[in-house]
């Protein structure tokens, strides 16, 4: 069994974001040559999310907007100090709790090279904490 | 906008060609985030709804034996982009150091002068070794802007930036701008009698010291001060300032705006009493 792993790079531009990623990952299984297996896609940001839903900008506007008001910028939170390991204040509870209830890893299956996915399913990478250069890592496992 | 108090410590382009500045941030600032890209920190202003942003470096020389950012770097920086302005730093405990402000101001283009006596490991009434640098400031007609209160800086003495050590200096120089940072957080009343008194004292919002910016400058601003001492006798008196990045500037602009100050005192914090002491000729 192979394993290929890609360490993608992304500046994101705003606070909260939504970013198409579908068609680089899948330019990524292509490259791997592999035709069965399964491909992984996480985050390695604990401020970030990695989701899947239709691909319109209308529900981007919405998955933005619900995840606001589920978890509102100005509650009270206990993850708002002085945080010594960053040597920054540590105020950003919200972009955590957002990427908690959105989740951080997706996977789909591999058959005879394709991604198996709905015809509408739209990877994206969730900016929470934005504008940050973040990293999102693509695996691709199997034969 | 106008951020008055940011530090270019977390710049990918500076630190990676510089090892020794990427160890100073850590040991002596006390800084561990990862630098990003420069890309970033204009995101985050324009996030914010930040025009422009006050670079301050830091020469601790003779205390740490480095330089936070020297001021090179920070003209590299300025001229990157229209919307830096950048400060310089001298260390107080070398003799040359007038001559050194000078040289920023003249031929590096920078426009003010940061000092912090916690972290410089000097006495800010000092008339050997503080003194001198006023002077310089005076005949070179800029602004300094002194760390006061508690510093986050692991080794950062408290002691040195009282706001009171301030005073004497303050009048013996009256033509000079003095922006005293944080508040003075936790000598809060000290440093706000000041600026009410003398005509030459300024005070930048960088509190933070528990809580999220709207909880601090509630605390601070509403509480402590008082609202309506802020609307009656600061209202000219306060610059808009975040600590970038040890607090993030997109929430610190909405702590503030979320204070419910007049329209009028709210763009005066923001930007027209910085734009008035940076003598900027374009409104941010």
């Amino acid at each position: 069994m192979k394993s290929i792993l890609h360490r993608v790079k992304i500046q994101t531009r705003h606070e909260t974001e939504l970013i198409n990623i579908t068609g680089h990952v899948l330019e990524l299984v292509k490259a791997s040559g592999i035709k069965n297996g399964t491909v992984f896609v996480l985050s390695l940001h604990t401020t970030t999310a990695i989701t899947v839903n239709e691909g319109l900008p209308d529900l981007e506007k919405d998955i933005a907007n619900l995840i606001g008001k589920l978890v509102p910028e100005n509650a009270i939170y206990n993850h708002a100090r002085y945080l010594p390991s960053d040597g920054q204040m540590a105020i950003n509870a919200p972009s955590h709790l957002r990427g908690a209830l959105l989740g951080f890893q997706v996977f789909f299956p591999l058959e005879d090279g394709k991604m198996v996915t709905g015809s509408r399913q739209t990877i994206y990478f969730v900016e929470l904490d934005g504008p940050q250069y973040r990293t999102y890592v693509v695996q691709i496992l199997g034969e | 906008m106008i951020d008055f108090h940011t530090h270019p410590v977390m710049i990918k382009e500076l630190v990676n060609s510089d090892a020794d500045l990427d160890r100073s941030i850590h040991e002596v600032f006390g800084f561990h985030f990862p630098a990003q890209p420069l890309e970033c920190f204009l995101l985050e202003m324009d996030e914010a709804g930040v025009e422009t942003a006050v670079l301050l470096p830091l020469d601790c020389t003779t205390a740490h034996a480095c330089r936070i950012v020297s001021n090179e770097q920070v003209t590299e920086l300025v001229e990157k982009t229209p919307r830096f302005v950048g400060f310089c730093s001298v260390d107080p405990n070398q003799p040359d150091a007038p001559v050194e402000v000078e040289r920023a101001v003249h031929h590096l283009g920078l426009r003010g002068l940061k000092l912090d006596p916690s972290l410089q490991c000097f006495d800010p009434a000092s008339q050997e070794c503080a003194y001198p640098l006023y002077q310089a400031c005076a005949e070179l007609d800029i602004p300094v802007l002194l760390h006061c209160g508690m510093s986050w800086a692991p080794s950062g003495l408290a002691e040195l930036a009282q706001p009171l050590r301030l005073e004497k200096a303050i009048q013996a120089f009256p033509t000079v701008n003095f922006i005293l940072a944080h508040f003075a957080w936790p000598w809060v009343q000290e440093a706000t009698m000041l600026a009410v008194k003398y005509p030459n004292v300024f005070l930048d919002t960088a509190i933070l010291y528990s809580g999220t910016p709207r909880d601090a400058l509630t605390r601070v601003l509403a509480r402590q001060v008082g609202l309506d001492t802020v609307e009656c006798s600061l209202y000219n008196k306060i610059v808009f300032g975040t600590n970038y990045p040890r607090v993030d500037m997109r929430r610190f602009v909405r702590g503030l705006q979320g204070l419910g100050l007049s329209p009028t005192t709210e763009q005066a914090i923001l930007s027209g009493n910085a734009s008035r002491i940076l003598k900027l000729t374009r409104q941010p």
